[in-house]
């Protein structure tokens, strides 16, 4: 994995220094609220319902054993003994003091971690395929490409003062594993005319309030010119787009009053200048850069494992995890193994000092020292010897971090909701829960396969739940908490906007509402069609009524 | 009804005027003011920044919230009703 130069070296620890300052100032009162809060956000600091919070970046989701294991260290010192992981790969501590900042982030630059551009309107962490490096199905790994744009968008000055936040996500195969077509700009590695490395490129995708799926706006971007076509885009946006109303002023609300070829011929006007200049990305540099993502020295190994197999057979539960939490990988004799974060009534993304403390270790004895943060908010051990996944499997058991539910139907993404967020309308966390409860049995979830519910607490959408095969979107009646369910979204190459099926429910009527839904589908499936299928097959009707056939609906 | 609250500046922890002023930690120990007193004593609080961060007026019946934003008052109050922070005491 990429480890810091001099120069990023630099950059953070006067970045902690400054903002060590800062802090004090406000601390002493030298500085108001209102002066400090554009400061603590350029640093990933809220203030949020209960404490300040802390985002910290996982830059592309990649982490050593070490900065894991610092990870735990600051939960357990700083905070109360756990931190969140969230859709955007990033980990988020709820309870730091804000005194105590300038040591965290001292503390994190320790292991080349730090939470600048975790928050406000600038470009926000790049996200990519959890399994990159590791997918069989892959053109090229795509994590040296999110590392040159990270060091290009890091205190970017033309980008330090955007309309609004922007997020880049890239994957370099066919399968979207990284809902780059929800993002601002999504990238996709295809193969150039000069078979070289291109980037087929989405613009304006987001969700939010007013969701939209990206639109493609060019085929195949020459890899050397990536930077010089991103600036292009975020210079159109940022000359042309609104900066009077924060509910308009995303780069998609922009594609949209345009349209994709007026907003195209925009880009390319920029874009045309801009390719002549220095932002070409030198050759030398993208080797050096790569030579950093090089494969680990995987051991020659046959393609399948006695040790495996045995105890597949010999284990129902090792079985079902290796049904559900183990993935192929390019490299024979290897997996790729999800860590669900997703226990039956847990919260989410949620993670202990312990377990983070355990995962670090098992990343270094079975992982290359690699983990990965997926935007499912679960974590992956990306590169595991078949031969070694009943032992780690037994370990991540012991922990509570084997629920063998990986895109099944507990295995939900939710935001923390009213429990913690000063801008949610509802709780989204007990949802989840009673979900997970209602849900839980195992038989059941593979007999249903996989489907994807995505809970927000309130439209900003960091539940992603427009794109949830269900969604479920908590809103505010009059004080009382109730929440409105969509059908047919989808993230992936096939995007889709799920539809609302109908009035909001209270909370205690979701979990039953969505299992009459899955019981609906288990009726009309065919053979096969997993229940995004049958519902792109049938539309939403079948599990409109499902859902409002018992429930005591309200306007 | 109205009591006073924000987050303290040190730690963002939620805090609330209590009685003759004092800076408290539970909204059961929070002064009930009157409208028209309510306004003075969120200015007195608003003038010590260094203390409270953002403080604004919630409504209340006794020391229930009761407006609109209730359920998140009383969510602040009594911290988040679910997860891990629920095993850990703050210190005192």
């Amino acid at each position: 994995m990429y480890r810091y130069d001099e120069f990023d070296a630099a950059l953070v620890r006067e970045r902690v220094e400054e903002f060590r300052d800062q802090v004090e100032r406000r601390a002493s009162g030298a500085l108001t609220e209102d002066q400090f809060k554009p400061l603590r956000l350029m640093n990933g600091v809220y203030l949020q319902l209960h404490a300040y919070m802390l985002r910290v970046a996982v830059p592309y989701g990649v982490m050593s054993g070490a900065q894991m294991r610092r990870l735990a260290h600051i939960a357990r010192v700083y905070d109360k003994g756990y931190g969140h992981f969230t859709t955007r790969c990033n980990i988020q501590y709820n309870w730091p003091a804000l005194t105590d900042l300038p040591a965290i982030l001292s503390e994190l630059a320790e292991v080349e971690m730090h939470a600048i551009q975790t928050s406000g309107n600038c470009i926000r962490n790049t996200t990519t395929d959890v399994f990159a490096g590791a997918a069989d199905d892959e053109l090229e790994d795509p994590r040296p490409w999110c590392e040159v744009i990270r060091q290009w968008s890091t205190i970017h000055p033309e980008f330090s003062f955007l309309p609004r936040k922007f997020k880049i996500a890239v994957v370099a195969a066919e399968k979207d594993r990284a809902a780059i077509r929800t993002h601002d700009v999504g990238l996709q590695i295809v193969k150039g005319a000069d078979g070289g490395t291109a980037f087929r490129v989405f613009v304006g995708g987001g969700q939010g309030r007013l969701p939209h799926i990206a639109q493609e706006i060019a085929p195949a971007v020459p890899g050397h010119e990536l930077l010089a076509y991103l600036t292009a885009i975020l210079r159109a946006w940022n000359l042309l787009g609104r900066r009077d109303n924060i509910h308009k002023a995303r780069i998609k609300i922009l594609v949209a009053s345009l349209g994709i070829d007026a907003f195209r011929t925009e880009v390319d006007k920029h874009f045309a200048t801009l390719r002549q200049e220095d932002l070409r990305i030198p050759d030398a540099e993208l080797t050096r850069i790569q030579s950093y993502f090089t494969p680990p020295v995987f051991a020659d190994l046959p393609k399948t494992s006695a040790a495996f197999d045995r105890a597949v057979l010999a284990d129902p539960d090792f079985a079902r995890f290796s049904r559900n939490n183990i993935r192929r990988h390019k490299q024979p004799g290897y997996a790729s193994v999800i860590v669900s974060l997703k226990p039956v009534d847990g919260v989410p993304g949620d993670i202990t000092d312990a377990q983070m403390d355990l995962v670090a270790d098992l990343a270094e004895r079975y992982s290359f020292d690699e983990v990965r943060a997926a935007y499912e908010q679960n974590l992956v051990l990306p590169h595991v010897r078949l031969d070694d996944t009943p032992a780690l499997w037994r370990e991540l058991l012991a922990a509570g971090l084997a629920t063998p539910n990986a895109d099944l139907v507990t295995d939900i993404i939710a935001c923390p909701g009213l429990d913690y967020c000063s801008l949610a309308n509802a709780r989204s966390i007990p949802v989840a829960q009673a979900l997970s409860r209602q849900l839980g049995d195992l038989d059941y979830q593979e007999r249903v396969g996989p489907v994807r519910i995505n809970m927000s607490g309130c439209i900003n959408a960091c539940g992603h739940h427009h794109v949830g095969h269900i969604g479920v979107l908590g809103v505010d009646r009059k004080g009382e908490e109730y929440y409105q369910i969509t059908v047919g979204g989808s993230p992936d190459e096939q995007a889709a906007l799920g539809e609302i099926v109908g009035r909001s429910l209270p909370s205690e009527e979701v979990a039953p509402a969505i299992a009459r839904a899955l019981d609906r589908y288990l009726e009309v499936r065919t053979e096969g069609e997993r229940f995004i299928d049958t519902v792109r097959r049938l539309g939403a009707d079948p599990f409109r009524d499902a859902i409002y056939e018992t429930a005591d609906a309200v306007a | 009804m109205k009591i006073i609250t924000a987050n303290r500046l040190s730690d963002g922890r939620v805090i609330y005027v209590g009685e003759a002023g004092a800076v408290v930690d539970s909204l059961s120990a929070a002064a009930v003011f009157e409208p028209e007193a309510a306004d003075a004593a969120l200015a007195e609080a608003a003038a010590q920044p260094a203390v409270f961060v953002n403080p604004y007026l919630v409504e209340v019946t006794g020391h229930t919230p009761s407006g609109r934003d209730r359920l998140k008052e009383t969510i602040r109050s009594a911290g988040p009703t679910v997860g891990n922070s629920l095993k850990h005491r703050e210190p005192a």
